[in-house]
């Protein structure tokens, strides 16, 4: 795959930016984290976003997962533009389209891990059966279908992690978003997160996964590389690891 | 996000701090308490009031010679210039009116009675033409009321009160017995039904003597009371105006002079009333409502600290797809819970308090119905006004910037 393909819309594509750039005004002073980046992924890709820290990996991740808009540029998630979108149309677009999976889990400490997954369905309105119906589901989906009455801070973190996997999955988005997911865990723990994107891959979820961390990055079939808010590099992967999972 | 999840929520959160809950909600506690239970109190006494002190019934009205006096000025006005009224008032209004159907008369002194060894100070011996029990009817409990003859002729007999009896005739039949008042021997031949007691002062302790007997005791200077019935209760109003011009006659009043003697009706008595506990009750009001935009300040601090507390959760709200709105009803259903809770404590609160004052205390209390949802009603109200402004905030908090804080 080259550059070139990469810019050509397509229908399959789940992610198409162009020029897409964010800047942050700091007193007198903007920096700026993004400086124009153009990016497609497309249905049922496994890519790795990385560069070293402070190059505008997380700021991407949150313009792409519409958390954060942008300052100047064009977002396309699913054919449909975003960048001029309202905040409460990102929020729908959160709850419908994106999971979001952060390195420091994110979870409500008082809520029981079945209450953490129903969340998105509670903001997407799904009835309350069904709701749970599809959230123990989601959990069964990480393994942790014996720990769904455990708040947060009676799970392992890698357990936390999945939990938050699972929140991000359960309303099956369109794209799955991981920010860091490996990187408040050890190095077993992390590897057990990766086997669990792989199967998700598998299974047919397009996967973005930001990493420091080559083997991590070795899991994807894409790794983008960013450099001072650029993307510096953009090549295919043999995931050697992934394909035995 | 529906109503019953945001309710959920909003209890959930209110208990995980429900010792900061309770002590938020202080001031609009004991505001909505306050409040009620003056209102029980007030109520209270109005029932009292227009049950059993102004027993005047349907077309009754008096005439005295001091009404209802709400000012010190009328007070030394009246002194100046109101005169004694006399039996001879009472039977020009007899005589000369048309419109009206019986008159009769009382005059007070009191005086103290002994028994034995038993006494009771300062009674109010009442001499009545008998007529006036028509008029202002006594239920008897024993014997009977005093008759047309006995007044003509000055018999000394009497009917007398509940705690005469309780105190100095106790265990014994008091009908026919004799009473001395003022050296004289007076037949008892009825006793009342009891009354109870008003703001700690019996209603029992009184005797009812005929008006020659008591002119004869106690002689016959004192001003009277004259009861006047109208011969059609609807039109009490042309009776008292032609009263009015028989007195006014008889005391040779000008156009120019004020009437030297008032009018007491039953509806006069509950105006004057109302507007007293009116006064105290806006008052109350007034102080109450100081107490609740406090209690809903403080609502709103403890809301805006919660916020800032709950930011990085608004955050992974936020996240997941929470809308604007979500997050505003969110923390609004919590502020008006929480203000409502207050108001629930508030109302229970009051609910003892007018026990505890009715059982000990010579106030009589009824609880109003209609102060559970008027607080209800005060109470999500400040919880609306005063927790709109963190609801707010909490609902434009930058999904990212909620999520980075610690
Ligand atoms: N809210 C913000 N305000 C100001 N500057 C910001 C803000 N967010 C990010 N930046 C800046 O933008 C640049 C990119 O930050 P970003 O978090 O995207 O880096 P990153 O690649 O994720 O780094 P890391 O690997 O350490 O997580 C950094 O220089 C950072 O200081
Ligand atoms: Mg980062």
């Amino acid at each position: 795959m080259n550059l070139a393909t990469n810019m050509t819309p397509g229908a399959d594509a789940v992610i198409r930016t162009v020029g897409l750039t964010r800047s942050f005004a700091m007193g007198s002073t903007t920096v700026q984290a993004l400086r124009g980046v153009d990016l497609v992924i497309r249905r049922g890709e496994y890519v790795a976003i990385m560069g070293p820290s402070g190059s505008g990996k997380s700021t991407l991740m949150n313009l792409i997962g519409c958390l954060d808009t942008p300052s100047s540029g064009e977002y396309w998630l699913n054919g449909q533009p975003v960048a001029k979108l309202g905040q409460d149309e990102l929020a729908h677009i959160r709850n419908q389209e994106i999971g979001f999976v952060f390195q420091t889990f994110n979870l409500l400490a008082r809520a029981t891990a079945l209450r953490n997954v129903e969340l998105p369905l509670i903001y997407g309105g799904v009835p309350p059966v069904q709701r749970r119906q599809m959230a123990e589901q989601a959990l069964r989906e990480v393994d942790l279908a014996d720990r769904m009455d455990h708040r947060p801070n009676q799970l392992s973190g890698g357990q936390r992690q999945r939990v938050s996997i699972a929140r991000a999955l359960v309303t099956r988005p369109a794209l799955l978003l991981a920010d860091e997911p490996t990187g408040n865990l050890d190095t077993a723990t992390s590897h057990e997160i990766m086997l669990l994107f792989a199967r998700l891959h598998a299974a047919g979820n397009t996967i973005v996964v930001v990493t420091h961390e080559r083997d991590i990055a070795d899991h994807a079939h894409r790794v983008v590389t960013i450099r001072d808010g650029r993307i510096a590099s953009d090549e295919p992967n043999r995931p050697a690891e992934a394909a035995q999972a | 996000m529906n109503l019953g999840e945001a309710t959920r929520l909003a209890v959930e959160s209110i208990w995980a701090n429900r010792l900061r809950s309770f002590l938020t909600l202080l001031g609009v506690i004991i505001g909505i308490a306050a409040i009620i239970a003056t209102a029980a109190v007030i109520q209270g006494l109005n029932v009292y009031v227009s049950e059993k002190l102004s027993n005047l019934g349907k077309g009754v009205f008096t005439v005295q010679r001091f009404g209802l006096i709400t000012n010190r000025q009328d007070f030394l006005d009246a002194v100046r210039r109101n005169r004694r009224l006399l039996p001879a008032d009472g039977r020009a209004i007899a005589q000369h009116c048309t419109t009206v159907r019986e008159v009769a008369w009382e005059t007070h002194a009191s005086t103290d009675l002994k028994r034995g060894l038993e006494e009771i100070r300062d009674v109010d011996i009442g001499g009545i033409t008998p007529a006036i029990l028509a008029i202002e009817p006594y239920d008897v409990a024993d014997g009977r009321i005093l008759a047309e003859h006995e007044q003509e002729g000055a018999v000394p007999v009497c009917f007398v009160g509940n705690d005469i009896v309780d105190r100095l005739y106790p265990g014994v039949d008091p009908i026919g017995k004799p009473l001395r008042i003022k050296g004289l021997d007076v037949t008892i031949v009825g006793v009342a039904k009891k009354k109870g007691s008003f703001l700690g002062f019996s209603q029992d302790t009184f005797v009812k003597i005929p008006f020659s007997l008591h002119q004869k005791l106690f002689g016959g200077h004192r001003s009277i009371n004259i009861s006047v019935q109208a011969a059609d209760p609807d039109d009490m109003e042309s009776s008292i105006e032609e009263v009015r011009g028989v007195l006014r006659a008889r005391h040779h009043l000008a156009p120019r002079h004020a009437d030297d003697f008032s009018f007491v009706t039953s509806e006069g008595i509950n105006s004057l009333w109302r507007n007293l506990t009116a006064t105290i009750f806006s008052v109350a009001l007034f102080v109450v409502g100081i107490s609740l935009v406090v209690g809903g300040i403080v609502i709103m601090n403890i809301m805006l600290v919660s916020v800032v507390e709950r930011t990085r959760e608004i955050g992974v709200r936020k996240a997941v797809g929470a809308r604007q709105r979500d997050i505003e009803q969110q923390f609004l259903i919590e502020a008006v819970l929480l203000s409502c809770l207050g108001g629930l404590i508030g109302i229970l609160l009051a609910y003892g308090i007018a026990t505890l004052v009715a059982a000990n205390t010579p106030l009589p209390t009824s609880f109003p119905v209609w102060a559970p949802p008027a607080a209800f009603l005060i109470c999500a109200g400040i919880g609306v006004f005063f927790g709109i402004h963190p609801a707010r905030r909490a609902a434009r908090l930058d999904p990212i910037e909620a999520l980075r804080s610690e």
